[in-house]
């Protein structure tokens, strides 16, 4: 380990294990030969050189798909693709759960569900296209909106991940509002400028687009670790047993179902009690009528 | 051999092909997800710990390393803003790096130093491509654009310059010719996205290509219907793989699962060796090229081991 196999920087390193093995390859070559020269003469000759070329990203019309079926959007394209929906809707993991599929971008139909509380994806995208990326539902419809129906407009930005959720939703109501002038994605007018605060929060949010976007990536290698630490996430919050069953009396109630208390009736003063022990109670009339005890004798 | 403590977590260590106790560790903040990265130096020493000869701050995370096959002292790193830069350790800190090349519009996530020709190396991004640049040039000399998702890793051939293979999250590895205008080959490898490639350093029409779907398979270039082997063991995604540098059938890989495998794809019972030193997500891996059986990894609990195959990582 000591040993320093020193080298002058601009030689080549020691020679590779498997240079010193000689000959290569257990059939036919399957490449064509080398070509001599320096790589960027290499290119040159054969033509293919773009020197700096840059490509947008996800320009997908120029790539080749030969998986013969769709390939996922990104997680940062989401929030394009739904409109309003709010960045917790790329993570795609509320109804993931519920779907009980982790299929890497599973459940994105339905995290939808949110979004349409904030705004119309009229304009969607608008003047900004992908550059402010999940901010433009900041405009779709919402602020500037209400001289194209009026009713709610919002700015919504949502995150959702389980159970933890956070959302900010600012209204304006009423046709015609103040800014209707100053809408920047109206097509009929001359573009405004927009003011700088917007533009601020707009970097904060292409920030947001880049922290969610990454973290998106990570479950999308991962969804199955993710899903463990989930499941282990909601059994620690089910230890007592209670998670589950408030939810289904949560249910219940919504559904207009009054559940029973769970209490355990104390003896009553009449003699009733050897009757409990001894058999089943004889049934009063109307049988089930105070199964959910709406009407129940005491 | 002692443990280096990285303040940020590991994303990718690589040995110096010019010293066998020198190697570069790739790191970011935050679990590279938001925040600044770091790239170590380090020198490994018989006794003493481990030394740090250099350090180099990054304005974003750092996904990936690769050492100059021509300069002893150049890297060059993948940086999450999506720039490439090289590094030149025989500067001082203030001139580094010595180049920022920013062409990729979303995060590089893997570089690789053309071992033959040693003039040119690749990096692979998030945006669908794949970019040659040499040495050189301030731009890039060509884009390689037919994969239609992130293209996560990209190695060239050790024995052919002009040839490289790419894998990528549209359940793709495609095989590459520079001097062609697209791929030469498209291996429908895996049905979940393919995270890494690496070529067998002793015939080089094998590749072995690692997924989310928790196998690395092995292929025959010549004849890439069914997979020359199936390896499986790891318990989730395989985020790298490598093929010895030594032995011909050997591979390492290490997994979200926290362990680090060596396989033996020649054999039946392939798992050879299980590390589960990490007690994170191991996501880099290496072999010595001058020291057979010297292996190096690196994960999410910002450490970097370096251990001989057979004893444990975590003996001092």
């Amino acid at each position: 380990m000591a040993t320093n196999n020193s080298q002058q920087s601009g030689s080549g390193p020691p020679p590779k294990p498997w240079e010193r093995a000689g000959s290569s390859s257990s059939g036919p070559a399957p490449f064509k030969p080398a070509t001599p020269g320096s790589t960027s003469d290499v290119v040159e000759a054969s033509g293919t050189a773009r020197p700096g070329e840059i490509v947008q990203s996800n320009n997908t019309t120029s790539a080749v798909n030969t998986l013969g079926r769709p390939v996922p959007p990104r997680p940062w394209e989401q929030q394009q693709t739904y409109g309003g929906a709010g960045y917790g809707s790329s993570l795609g993991y509320n109804s993931g759960l519920g779907a009980g599929g982790y299929g890497s971008y599973g459940g994105m139909g339905s995290s939808y569900n949110s979004g349409g509380l904030y705004g119309n994806s009229m304009y969607r995208g608008g003047g900004y296209g992908g550059l402010y990326g999940g901010s433009s539902s900041m405009y779709g419809g919402g602020m500037y909106g209400s001289s194209y129906g009026g009713g709610m407009g919002g700015m919504g930005m949502g995150m959702g991940m389980g159970g933890m959720g956070m959302g900010m939703g600012m209204g304006m109501g009423g046709p015609g509002g103040p800014y209707d002038d100053q809408d920047p994605n109206n097509p009929f007018g001359a573009p405004s400028q927009p003011p700088g605060f917007w533009i601020s929060l707009m970097r904060v949010m292409q920030g947001f687009v880049t922290f969610f976007g990454r973290v998106a990536m990570l479950i999308d290698q991962n969804a199955q670790a993710f899903h463990m630490f989930m499941s282990a996430l909601l059994q620690l919050f089910d230890r007592s047993g209670l998670l589950y069953g408030e939810l289904a009396r949560f249910v219940f109630r919504i559904l207009g179902v009054k559940t029973k208390p769970n209490k355990i009736q104390p003896p009553g003063p009449h003699g009733q009690h050897g009757q409990q022990i001894e058999g089943p109670k004889s049934a009063p009339a109307g049988g089930w009528d105070g199964v959910w005890g709406n009407n129940a004798p005491n | 051999m002692p443990a280096f403590k990285t303040p940020f977590n590991g994303y990718a260590v690589k040995f110096s092909p010019f010293y066998e106790q020198r190697l570069a560790v790739a790191t970011a903040q935050n679990f590279g997800i938001l925040g600044n990265g770091r790239i170590h130096v380090i020198d490994l020493s018989p006794a003493g710990p481990i030394a740090e000869i250099a350090a180099y701050d990054t304005a974003d995370g750092v996904y990936d390393v690769s050492w100059s096959e021509s300069h002893d002292s150049l890297l060059v790193a993948a940086v999450a803003d999506g720039s490439v830069k090289l590094y030149d350790l025989s500067l001082p800190p203030t001139s580094n790096p010595v180049r920022s090349l920013s062409e990729h519009t979303r995060e590089t996530h893997s570089v690789d130093y053309n071992a033959v020709r040693r003039d040119s190396f690749l990096s692979s991004s998030w945006d669908d491509t794949i970019k040659l640049w040499t040495i050189d040039r301030p731009t890039s000399v060509r884009t390689f654009k037919e994969h239609a998702y992130c293209v996560y890793s990209a190695a060239w051939n050790p024995r052919h310059a002009d040839v490289f293979a790419s894998a990528s999250g549209d359940c793709t590895a495609r095989i590459w010719d520079v001097r062609e205008p697209g791929s030469t080959m498209i291996l429908p490898a895996h049905e979940f996205e393919i995270l890494s490639c690496d070529w067998n350093k002793y015939d080089d029409a094998v590749i072995a290509t690692s997924s989310v779907d928790k196998s690395i398979k092995v292929w025959d270039v010549r004849n890439y219907r069914v997979p020359v082997a199936v390896l499986n063991g790891h318990g989730y995604a395989v985020r790298k793989v490598k093929f010895s540098p030594h032995r011909a059938s050997v591979i390492a890989s290490c997994s979200y699962d926290m362990t680090v495998c060596l396989w033996d794809y020649m054999v039946e019972d392939s798992l050879i060796g299980r590390y589960d030193h990490h007690t994170e997500f191991a996501v880099g891996v290496d072999m010595s090229v001058l020291v057979e059986g010297l292996l190096a990894s690196t994960g999410w609990d910002e450490f970097a081991y370096v251990w001989q195959h057979g004893t444990d990582p975590k003996a001092p």
